[in-house]
């Protein structure tokens, strides 16, 4: 359907790369502040050859999925709850509201007093951060679907749990999909700035460490690694989801 | 064919199959203070095996007739019976034709098609072997494995009535169907369910605002005054199922004279016979 649109937007990639190549020759800005191109592909050499860099990007993946499946799964069930049923909707909205507002950052000093520096900590923090960045999502998409569909659905004769896995679920999708996107976008963000005040290891942990040393190529490695990696999860992952989901069933053009 | 129920009255020809008595639906606001009454102390039989048209203009509970005989409305008072028991909630014996088709997306034309049949329960081979034959009743085979997004308004209303004759229902609820479906479509659906009605006899009540569509397809052709819709006349259609298609009716006298009648009765013209 659109199969060139890839190359297009390698462009302003290439772009940026040239004037990265080119700002030091240009400008003052000292070596130690802006590590060259040359500078960062040695690191990210000597971190592969060496298994630090693997071992970074896993610890920071696995974290990351589980923080995924933590939050999603509170989420997805509960969103559904809040739609489908005015009492929960009553019962819990006030304070979910309350907690959104505190974002997952802001937890990080209480979740190192009850858990300790370190990958509890970081999880409690992206998984609270993925919950919300996904529940609200759930809750649109179910509230959303057309009601001639539910009542479809109902003089098709559909009772119970059949209208969950008939009408709900499916009808909901492509708002969930989207809710599960934005939230391991922002839960890949939050992980590497928890990693950073409160982790141990991770790719987060291995920027800030750098510091000391104004390793800035470890830096600078290290936020490529980040947005390379989400550019790699998010076409994995969520364009094919949708392409077999929501795109095929018309209810959504293809996207990004 | 059911006993005759004890309401029926003693003129009726054959056993009523929906009895509505004195129904009022009131839509209430969120807030419950606002009321707005769209059907009021209406009364109406429909026969077991006929074809009800009801027309009506726009806005005069045509819907709402449709969805409380549905299940999906309550009655603010009065009564609505199927085969003389209360009508409760929805349920497969009354199978509803919308307007806006309410195909789902997300499952093929096959798999709408038999629908149904997937919530009883009914093993994947057997009921796409019955979806398959429903499909060809309507001349779509060929669309089985495509999504709903991928057919015309016309042939996504002739999934949507494949999908609720599959599912054999006792009654056809129809809201206007075709209204959203092109001219052209239009006559070539209205033609084809008058042939699968012939071949099933299932009971249909058919709404519309559309008077020449009434008179078309219906056995019978209940109005309803401009709302709160009540019942303003009843009118038979004395014409041979065989003749009913577009090509005969358009000079058809007998045709012509009941349509201008029950256009008369719809502008406010006519007087109740
Ligand atoms: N959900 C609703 N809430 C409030 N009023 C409604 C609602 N649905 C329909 N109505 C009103 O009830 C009346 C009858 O509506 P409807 O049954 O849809 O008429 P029709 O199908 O004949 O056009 C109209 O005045 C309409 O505005
Ligand atoms: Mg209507």
């Amino acid at each position: 359907m659109r199969k060139n649109s890839g190359a297009l937007g390698t462009v302003p990639f290439v772009a940026l790369g040239l004037a990265w190549l080119l700002i030091p020759m240009l400008t003052k800005i000292p070596p130690y502040a802006l590590p060259t191109p040359g500078e960062v592909i040695g690191r990210l050499y000597s971190g592969v050859v060496d298994g630090s860099l693997p071992k970074d990007v896993l610890a920071s993946l696995r974290r990351l999925l589980l923080g995924f499946c933590i939050g999603n799964g509170l989420a997805i069930p509960l969103g559904i709850a809040i739609a489908l049923n005015r009492r929960v909707s009553d019962l819990l909205r006030p304070l979910l509201t309350f907690l959104a507002s505190i974002g997952g950052i802001a937890w990080v000093p209480l979740a190192v007093v009850w858990l300790g520096v370190g990958s509890g900590a970081v999880l409690f923090v992206i998984a609270n951060q993925i919950f919300f960045g996904s529940i609200y999502n759930t809750v649109t998409g179910v509230e959303t679907i057309p009601r001639v569909l539910r009542r479809a659905v109902l003089s098709n004769g559909a009772r119970g749990t059949q209208m969950l896995w008939e009408l709900i679920v499916p009808g909901a999708l492509a708002q969930i999909i989207v809710g599960l996107r934005t939230s391991m976008a922002y839960g890949w963000r939050a992980l590497v700035a928890a990693e950073m005040i409160a982790g141990t290891n991770g790719i987060g942990f291995r920027m800030m460490e750098a510091v000391k040393w104004y390793q800035t190529d470890t830096i600078v490695l290290g936020m490529i690694v980040i947005g390379v990696l989400w550019l790699v999860l998010d076409a994995l992952l969520f364009s094919r989801l949708e392409r077999a989901t929501v795109v095929r069933w018309g209810l959504l053009r293809e996207t990004a | 064919m059911a006993a005759l129920p004890a309401e029926a009255g003693a003129g009726s020809v054959a056993a009523s199959k929906i009895t509505i008595r004195g129904l009022s639906i009131d839509y209430v606001s969120e807030d419950g203070r606002a009321r707005h009454r769209a059907l009021e102390d209406l009364s109406l039989e429909v026969r077991e095996n006929e074809f009800l048209s009801v027309v009506g203009p726009s806005g005069c509970g045509k819907s709402t007739l449709i969805a409380a005989i549905a299940g999906f409305l309550r009655p603010r008072s009065g009564s609505l019976l199927l085969d003389g028991k209360p009508i409760g909630g929805p349920g497969a014996d009354r199978g509803v034709v919308f307007q806006e088709y309410a195909l789902l997306p997300w499952r093929t034309v096959l798999d709408n098609v038999t629908l149904g049949l997937r919530l009883r329960g009914m093993p994947r081979s057997e009921r796409d072997r019955i979806g398959r034959q429903f499909l060809e009743m309507i001349n779509l085979v060929e669309a089985a494995d495509k999504y709903p997004h991928q057919l015309s308004g016309g042939m996504k209303q002739r999934v949507a009535v494949a999908r609720t004759l599959a599912n054999q229902p006792e009654v056809m609820l129809m809201d206007e169907p075709f209204a959203a479906v092109d001219a052209q479509s239009r006559m070539t659906l209205q033609e084809e369910l008058v042939r699968i009605w012939s071949q099933s006899r299932l009971t249909v009540l058919f709404v519309t605002h559309s008077v020449e569509e009434a008179v078309f397809l219906g056995d019978r052709v209940a109005v309803l005054t401009p709302g709160p819709g009540r019942l303003k006349a009843m009118i038979d259609i004395d014409i041979p199922r065989r003749q009913r298609r577009w090509a005969e009716l358009g000079n058809n006298l007998l045709f012509a004279t009941l349509r201008q009648r029950v256009l008369d009765l719809v502008r406010g013209a006519g007087t109740p016979p």
